[in-house]
């Protein structure tokens, strides 16, 4: 009964499985991400981004399946938002 | 090595400091992972989608800038539940690494249910200032404030000691799953297969 209730729940709940059609996409943008943070970025190698295309492709997806809009309001935006300095 | 102090001001504040015996290249490139892993998804169960939405390089600098959309299941207790009528939440997290200084910092706020509750968790990972090419320094920051007009304030106090001490619970796990990363990274570069 409880096992029940609880998959109804997810189910149900559509923001928890809205980007799981990118899963693959998503695999593949961080598995080449994490390859390039680790092997070039941490050894001083960022004067060149990597994963573009990986990127593309995953974020045209997010685009496409994200539904909260409270997120997609930060894929739309250009540039990624710093709140590091922002005290609330 | 863990130090843990919290105080009572408005809402609950916590802050932890661990080191870790591995240098910040590792620790930083582990915590980029540390969500990731299908190994670790058993021991963070409360984690259920992580999403890069964002990037910027900027390579003059060597300063990444990333903000990633974090849905966590945070279940409470049923009087909660009823109240708040979900137990999804969903975060945003952004990380600021500058590769130049080896410094990482992440910050991470919940996006919804922010009329009930604002927690906010930041963390940093540093060289350590004793051993700065082989250990790394992490502090952790959290705050948990229970909106006052909300319907949760009656019981703000019992609820933010509830969410404190799940913050606890998870973020020990968070550093089960660093060391496990690290290990797996460190033997990864000297060539072993695990």
């Amino acid at each position: 009964m409880g096992i029940l209730r609880k998959d109804k729940k997810s189910a149900d709940s559509s923001s928890t499985s809205s980007t799981s059609p990118c899963a693959n996409l998503r695999t593949a943008y961080h598995n080449c991400f994490n390859r390039w943070y680790s092997e070039k970025f941490v050894k001083g190698q960022w004067d060149k981004e990597e994963c573009v295309s990986e990127w593309r492709k995953y974020k045209a997806c997010l685009s496409e399946h994200l539904e909260d809009k409270h997120l997609t309001r930060f894929l739309d935006a250009e540039e990624s938002v710093d709140y590091s300095g922002i005290s609330r | 090595m863990l130090s843990l102090s919290a105080k009572n001001l408005m809402g609950k504040a916590y802050k932890q400091e661990y080191t870790y015996k591995h240098p910040w290249e590792r620790v930083s490139s582990a915590s980029w992972r540390k969500f990731a892993d299908p190994e670790n998804k058993r021991t963070l169960s409360h984690i259920l989608e992580v999403d890069t939405l964002n990037h910027k390089l900027d390579p003059d600098s060597g300063k990444l800038y990333t903000t990633r959309a974090i849905t966590i299941h945070a279940p409470g207790p049923w009087f909660i539940r009823k109240i708040v009528g979900q137990d999804i939440c969903h975060c945003v997290e952004s990380t600021v690494v500058d590769g130049q200084s080896r410094s990482m910092q992440l910050t991470t706020r919940n996006i919804s249910l922010q009329k009930f509750i604002e927690v906010q968790e930041k963390i940093r990972y540093d060289p350590h200032p004793d051993n700065p090419d082989r250990w790394t320094i992490c502090r952790q920051e959290t705050s948990i404030q229970i909106k006052p007009l909300s319907a949760l304030a009656s019981m703000a106090e019992k609820v933010e000691q509830r969410c404190a001490e799940k913050f606890v619970q998870n973020s020990a796990k968070g550093r089960e799953v660093m060391e496990r990363i690290c290990k797996y990274l460190e033997a990864e570069s000297s060539g072993i297969s695990l």
